[in-house]
C-alpha cells in the first residue's frame, strides 16, 4: 500500500479562512504599519512601537486575527508584565472577535515558568508541589540562616534580611557579582564581603534542600530546564506556535533566553517594544536584548509604529529631537 | 537604537515651554500658578501631572501645594514628610516648639544608642512634671551639671549629649536654618547608623535643609509642613472617591504607560537629571535620556520643563546651574524659553 505523510506546512492554516472572509476589516479599523504587525503571522518579528502609537491595539487586534485564521487559541502565548496586562488585552480581543480569544495563553512570565515547572521540576531535583517564597517569606528565610550562622551576634553590624535578599536577587536580575554591588551601594559592608557570599550560597543550598523557589528562581530554574532537557522544551515548542512578548525592552537575560528557547524549533515569534523606552536597567533589565533582536534572528521583519495619537507635532518633535541628540552623541 | 520618528496627523498645538526659576522654591510656587491658570481653562486636576527623576525633587512643590489647598497623590517613593529620616528631624524641630509633645520626645529619645522604651519613658516623665527643665531651663539644667545629673541620675550619658545640643539651639534667635543644621550634624551619625541607604537619605536631609533657609521662624516651618493633608492609607490612594479632583505627582518611572493633557517636569537641573552619577557612563546615562523621553511623550497638549537655576550640592560642592543637557541647546523652533521673574 502507498502511503502519504501529512506534513505540517508553515503557514497551513492560512488555507483555513481567506482573508476576504474574516470578521474584522482589519484594514479599515487600524492604520498601514499596524496592520503590517497585526498580519504578519509566521516567522520572527520586532515591532517598534513608540509612545502613544496603539500598541495595545496592536496586540489586541492580532490576537484575534491570529484566531480568526483558526489557530487553535492555546497555541498562542502573550507574555506580559503584568498579569492585568494580558488579562485586558484577552478581554478586549474577546469583544473584538469573540470567546475564543479567552482561551489564549496570557500571562507574566513568572506565571508561565511556574506553570510549566510544576510539572517537571523533578528534572532538577526539586519536587513538583515546591513551595513560591514571595518576596517577605525569601527574606526570612535569609534572616533564618543569618541567625543560624550567627552573623546576628557579630561585633561588626551586618546587613539587615531586607538589604541581603535585595543584594542576591538585583545580583542575579542584573548579573552583576554581589561583590560589585555591594561596592556601589553599600560600601561600609565591604569587608565582609566573603560572609556575605557565604550566606548567599547557604540561602541557595537551603531553597534547594526544602523545596522552596523564590520568585528569580522561577525564572533561573525555567531558563534551566529549557537549557537542558530537550523533550521538554520540544513539547512546548509543539505546543505554544505562536509566541508574543511585550514590553520586551524590560526583559531581562533570562527573559530574553526562555523567549529564545521556547521559539527555538518554530520560531514564530513577535516582540513588542520600544527602545526608547528602556528605563528598568536598575532593575535588571537590559536595553540589549531589544537591540540585538534583530541580529540575532537576522531574518526578522521590523516593523515601526510612529504615527502617535496622543500628542501634539510640537511636543513629539522635541520628544524626536531629545533621541536623536543622543543617537548622535554616541555615533550610533 | 531604531531610528524612528514619531508623527500625528492631528494639527496645531503650543511649543513645549523651557522655565528657569531663580530658586527651588520660584519653580514650585511657578507650577501652582500655572496649574491653577490652566484649571481655570478648564483642564481638571485630573489632566495634570508634575513628573520628576526622583522623589525628592518634589519635597518642596508638596508644601506649596498642601498651602495653596491644591490636593494631590504622590505615586513612587515616599511624599517627603513621610519619610522615617525627614519625621526623625522634624521631631526635633518640634520638641523645641512644644516641649509637651511626647510623640516626638519619644521619637528623638529611641534614636538614642542605649535608651529603650523603659528610659525613654522616665525621660518623657520627667520632662512633663518638670523635673527636667522646659525650653527656658535647658540652658541652667545642663549647665549645672553636677548637680543636673545627681539629681536626675541614672539617664545614660548619651542622653546628655541631646540636651547639649537642644540646649544650644534652644533660643529662638537662631533661625531655623542654622538650627536645622546643627541637629543634622548631631543627627548623622544616627542615620548612618540606622538605614543602609543613608546616602541615598542624606539627599533628602539636605533638601529639607534648604527648605528651612526660606524660614524665619520653626514655628512658622512646622506650620507648613503640619499642612500637608493628613496621612492617606493606602487604599485612598488605589481609590480616591470619585468626586475628588486631583493632581498626579509621579516620578518618572512610575508615569510609564500613562498620558496627561499637561505634563510639568520639574528639576531638570544638570546633576539631578541626569543624576550626577549617570556622567561616569555612557549606558546610564542614555537611560536617563530615555527618561526625558518617557517623561515628554506623556504630555497629550501642554508640556512645561521647569529648573531652578541656583541649587547648592553639598555632596560635590558645586552649585548647580545649568538645565538638563537633554535640552539644553535645543532650538527656540522646539522649545520656548521662559523665564520666571
Amino acid at each position: 500500500m502507498k502511503k502519504f505523510t501529512l506534513k505540517t506546512l508553515p503557514g497551513d492554516h492560512l488555507h483555513l479562512v481567506q482573508p476576504q472572509h474574516l470578521r474584522i476589516n482589519y484594514k479599515q479599523e487600524i492604520n498601514p504599519a499596524q496592520y503590517e504587525a497585526v498580519t504578519s503571522v509566521n516567522g520572527p518579528h520586532l515591532i517598534i512601537a513608540g509612545a502613544g502609537t496603539g500598541k495595545t491595539r496592536t496586540i489586541v487586534y492580532r490576537v484575534a486575527y491570529l484566531v480568526e485564521l483558526g489557530i487553535k487559541p492555546d497555541s498562542l502565548l502573550l507574555l506580559t508584565f503584568t498579569r492585568r496586562a494580558a488579562q485586558e488585552m484577552l478581554r478586549k480581543a474577546s469583544i473584538l472577535l469573540d470567546s475564543r480569544c479567552e482561551q489564549v495563553s496570557g500571562g507574566t512570565f513568572h506565571s508561565f515558568a511556574n506553570s510549566v515547572l510544576r510539572k517537571h521540576a523533578g528534572r532538577l531535583g526539586y519536587e513538583n508541589n515546591f513551595t513560591i517564597l514571595d518576596q517577605a517569606d525569601a527574606e526570612d528565610v535569609v534572616n533564618l540562616i543569618r541567625t543560624r550562622m550567627k552573623y546576628d551576634t557579630r561585633e561588626k553590624r551586618f546587613p539587615r534580611k531586607e538589604t541581603l535578599y535585595d543584594l542576591y536577587s538585583r545580583s542575579l536580575n542584573t548579573v552583576t557579582p554581589v561583590k560589585e554591588l555591594l561596592a556601589a551601594d553599600y560600601p561600609q559592608y565591604m569587608e565582609i564581603e566573603n560572609d556575605i557570599t557565604a550566606l548567599h550560597n547557604a540561602y541557595v543550598k537551603y531553597k534547594h534542600e526544602h523545596n522552596l523557589m523564590d520568585y528569580d528562581d522561577l525564572l533561573l530554574n525555567f531558563a534551566l530546564l529549557l537549557r537542558q532537557e530537550e523533550a521538554v522544551r520540544a513539547a512546548l515548542s509543539e505546543h505554544y506556535k505562536y509566541i508574543m512578548v511585550d514590553e520586551y525592552q524590560d526583559t531581562n537575560k533570562l527573559q530574553a533566553e526562555i523567549v529564545k528557547l521556547l521559539a527555538s524549533k518554530h520560531r514564530n515569534l513577535m516582540v513588542v517594544g520600544d527602545d526608547a523606552q528602556c528605563i528598568y536597567s536598575f532593575r535588571g533589565s537590559t536595553i540589549r536584548n531589544i537591540l540585538t533582536f534583530s541580529e540575532e534572528f537576522n531574518d526578522c521583519r521590523i516593523i515601526k509604529l510612529e504615527e502617535n495619537y496622543r500628542s501634539t507635532q510640537p511636543i513629539l518633535n522635541l520628544a524626536n529631537e531629545i533621541i536623536v541628540r543622543g543617537r548622535e552623541r554616541l555615533g550610533s | 537604537m531604531y531610528a524612528k520618528q514619531l508623527y500625528t496627523k492631528k494639527s496645531g498645538g503650543n511649543l513645549p515651554q523651557l522655565v528657569s526659576a531663580q530658586t527651588e522654591n520660584q519653580q514650585s510656587r511657578y507650577v501652582v500658578q500655572k496649574i491653577l491658570e490652566f484649571r481655570e481653562m478648564g483642564i481638571p486636576l485630573e489632566e495634570m501631572a508634575v513628573l520628576f527623576r526622583s522623589s525628592f525633587h518634589s519635597f518642596d512643590l508638596e508644601i506649596e501645594l498642601a498651602k495653596a489647598n491644591i490636593p494631590f497623590l504622590k505615586f513612587g517613593g515616599f511624599k517627603f514628610i513621610e519619610t522615617a529620616h525627614v519625621k526623625d528631624v522634624v521631631a526635633y524641630l518640634r520638641v523645641l516648639e512644644n516641649p509637651k509633645d511626647v510623640v516626638s520626645w519619644n521619637r528623638i529619645l529611641l534614636l538614642i544608642d542605649g535608651v529603650g522604651p523603659r528610659t525613654a519613658e522616665k525621660v518623657v516623665d520627667d520632662i512633663l512634671k518638670r523635673r527636667v527643665g522646659l525650653v527656658k531651663e535647658f540652658k541652667e539644667a545642663v549647665t549645672a551639671t553636677t548637680k543636673f545629673w545627681m539629681e536626675y541620675g541614672g539617664y545614660p550619658e548619651n542622653v546628655r549629649k541631646l540636651f547639649d545640643v537642644l540646649k544650644e539651639i534652644v533660643s529662638p534667635d537662631i533661625p531655623p536654618a542654622e538650627k536645622t543644621s546643627l541637629i543634622l550634624q548631631y543627627y548623622e551619625p544616627i542615620l548612618r547608623a540606622r538605614y543602609e541607604d543613608h546616602l541615598k537619605r542624606k539627599k533628602d536631609l539636605e533638601t529639607f535643609q534648604n527648605i528651612t533657609e526660606r524660614y524665619r521662624s520653626v514655628d512658622e516651618l512646622l506650620t507648613d509642613l503640619a499642612l500637608e493633608p493628613p496621612n492617606e492609607s493606602i487604599a485612598d490612594i488605589e481609590s480616591p472617591g470619585p468626586e475628588t479632583e486631583y493632581l498626579t505627582l509621579s516620578t518618572i518611572h512610575s508615569a510609564k504607560g500613562l498620558e496627561w493633557n499637561t505634563v510639568f517636569v520639574i528639576y531638570a537641573l544638570e546633576g539631578r537629571f541626569p543624576v550626577m552619577r549617570a556622567a561616569a557612563s555612557d549606558e546610564e546615562m542614555e537611560e536617563e535620556r530615555r527618561l526625558m523621553y518617557v517623561a515628554c511623550t506623556r504630555a497629550k497638549e501642554h508640556l512645561i520643563i521647569t529648573y531652578p537655576m541656583n541649587i547648592y550640592d553639598r555632596e560635590s560642592g558645586l552649585i548647580l546651574t545649568k538645565p538638563s543637557r537633554f535640552i539644553e541647546g535645543i532650538g527656540e523652533h522646539l522649545l520656548e524659553p521662559w523665564v520666571v521673574d
